[in-house]
């Protein structure tokens, strides 16, 4: 690691006469559009470091941008071969026919700072001994720092029979793979809800993320169906890996008695082992080894998920404890910097930590790992720490959400205490229609 | 704090991705306002009224309607949270309407009682 500098921190601000005041006045407009253009920029730490950001979704820009306002001289090279942008919180939005699918698309591009090397490729292996990346086409890229914001894999794989191409046909159906695939599986829906039938929901054993998108389309899709007029004739199944449908205690409870109430029929500790598409059958396994075969009309795969393999099979993933398995990024769950060794920090889906797998945890955590990363590069101990703060609008039906917001212990932490999380708002679901995206472009931008 | 400072920054990336709509608004707020200043003879006393008039419609408009629009409805809308922020909502709406209509009619009212009119 190269030695930095610090810069004194500015002088105090002298007393503004009138002169002053009316300056300001005729300044306020631009200092505020200023103010909200750019990151705040405080004193800023003089380094020469080179930092490599694995990954450009919303966890790779954000600390990217807050980088490049709290470093000066600092080199950063983002290594991400995708040239598309997705909004992924919007996919359950388009999987439902609520949103045009162009809402979800981005170039990648236009969401980067200036200034920022980007490789064009993926990361395909990290020797963090060696402080180097490996690239898909065998480049070495060295660095100082490291920032792991890779995101998860998809493990379709797991599931025999499973093809990601077939979603959209023969009632398939799937959320996660990318904007294709969501509007696809709204093709999936429109077909089910006119004729109605059996459908299954699937929820893996894994850490998911987004853990609420299973539970609102299940929401969504009983909702369509209502509206189609075909609900007598349907059924609807959520069927889930775990001993429940969500990780908080409170939630849980609370979606359980909603779809109690609409008819929604829930069965535990089934995990969707293998899928027949063209006989629209799937099998279903016990803990036990139990294997049952269902036949069903419409059908959501959620994929189990874990680290991608660069990151699995490389020595920055957990060595063992529940993380181990899913080959996730070792780090500390309130500093986020890598548990050994201390020039790599994670940000995002693929930190090995319990709960948060959304663009709120980013929001949150963000300015955490680019504050202590550039504290480890000043030379100081990590100061800030993440409380696993996320958040979740579930969708009870269009035009309704309830707006979940809750922290590692699975405690309900709602940002304005007067807002009773677990109820149905038309507010919450204007949030998610209309509201969380300009937020999220606002985290990217490294402002909020 | 944080809460305001994100709001801010939600209302800013809505603003950018409407901005021509915004220059248009703003072009026409600051010609109608220099022309019923400029002009001196607007009878804004006189306007007053038909302006809170179209501020009313202009929030009810937005009650009315917002729901809809973001694929709801005013059916919806059975927690005190929901009102309270369609309310404000529909209170911004109607400064922005009444911004634009007291210019527009004071000028109006300034000419249709100026001297020597019948």
């Amino acid at each position: 690691m190269r030695r930095q500098e610090s810069k004194p921190v500015p002088g105090i601000t002298p007393a503004l006469g009138r002169r002053h005041v009316l300056g300001l006045a005729v300044a306020a407009p631009v200092a505020a559009s200023a103010l909200l253009a750019a990151p705040v920029a405080a004193a800023r730490t003089r380094t020469q470091a080179h930092v490599v950001i694995a990954g450009s979704g919303l966890g790779g820009l954000a600390v990217a941008h807050r980088l490049q306002a709290l470093l000066d001289g600092v080199r950063i090279t983002i290594v991400d071969a995708k040239e598309e942008h997705n909004y992924q919180p919007g996919y359950t939005l388009v999987a439902t026919g609520v949103w045009p699918v162009e809402k979800v698309r981005e170039r990648n591009v236009a969401l980067q700072p200036a200034g920022v090397e980007w490789v064009k490729e993926m990361v395909t292996g990290f020797e963090p001994e060696a402080n180097t990346v490996v690239t898909a086409s065998g480049r070495r890229i060295g660095y100082d720092f490291l920032v792991v914001a890779t995101g998860v894999h998809l493990d379709y794989a797991q599931i025999e029979g499973m093809d990601v191409q077939a979603i959209g046909r023969e009632g398939l159906a799937s959320v996660y793979p990318g904007p294709q695939a969501a509007t696809a599986t709204w093709t999936a829906m429109q077909a089910f809800a006119e004729k109605g039938g059996e459908a299954l929901m699937t929820l893996p054993a894994t850490p998911l993320k987004c853990a609420g998108a299973p539970l609102k389309m299940t929401f969504m899709l009983r909702d369509r169906v209502a509206h189609a007029g075909t609900l007598g004739r349907s059924k609807l199944q959520f069927v889930s890996a775990l001993g429940n449908v969500f990780g908080v205690p409170a939630v849980n409870d609370n979606v359980l008695a909603r779809w109690n109430d609409l008819g929604i029929e829930v069965e535990t500790t089934q995990k969707l082992s293998a899928i027949d598409i063209g006989r629209r059958r799937a099998t279903f396994t016990s803990p036990e080894g139990e294997k049952s075969e269902r036949p069903y009309d419409f059908i959501h795969v959620v994929p189990p998920m874990r680290a991608p393999d660069a990151v699995k099979a490389s020595a920055l993933a957990w060595q063992e404890g529940p993380f181990a398995a899913g080959g996730w990024l070792e780090v500390d769950k309130q500093t986020l910097q890598h548990r050994r060794f201390p020039n790599v920090f994670g940000i995002g889906d693929i930190n090995g930590t319990p709960r948060g797998k959304t663009a709120a945890t980013v929001k949150k955590s963000a300015p955490v790992v680019a504050g202590n990363l550039a504290a480890v590069i000043a030379l100081q101990a990590p100061a800030l720490q993440f409380d696993g703060y996320t958040s979740c609008p579930m969708i009870t039906r269009e035009g309704s959400a309830m707006l979940i917001e809750f922290d590692y212990e699975g405690r309900l932490v709602p940002s304005l205490p007067m807002i009773d999380p677990l109820q149905d708002s038309w507010f919450a679901w204007l949030m998610k229609y209309h509201m969380l995206k300009p937020a999220y472009m606002a985290v990217i931008k490294g402002r909020v | 704090m944080y809460e305001i400072w994100l709001a801010m920054n939600i209302l800013w990336e809505i603003a950018l991705t409407v901005l021509p709509w915004l220059l248009a608004l703003l072009v026409l707020l600051i010609a109608a306002w220099s022309a019923a200043l400029v002009r001196g003879s607007a009878g804004w006393r006189a306007g007053l009224a038909g302006t809170v008039a179209i501020g009313v419609l202009a929030a009810a408009a937005v009650i009315l309607t917002l729901p809809m629009w973001s694929r709801s409805s005013l059916g919806e809308l059975a927690y005190w949270v929901d009102w309270a922020n369609l309310l404000a909502i529909a209170a911004g709406a109607a400064g922005i309407a009444m911004a634009v209509a007291w210019p527009l009619l004071a000028t109006w009212q300034g000419r249709r009682w100026r001297p020597g009119r019948a």
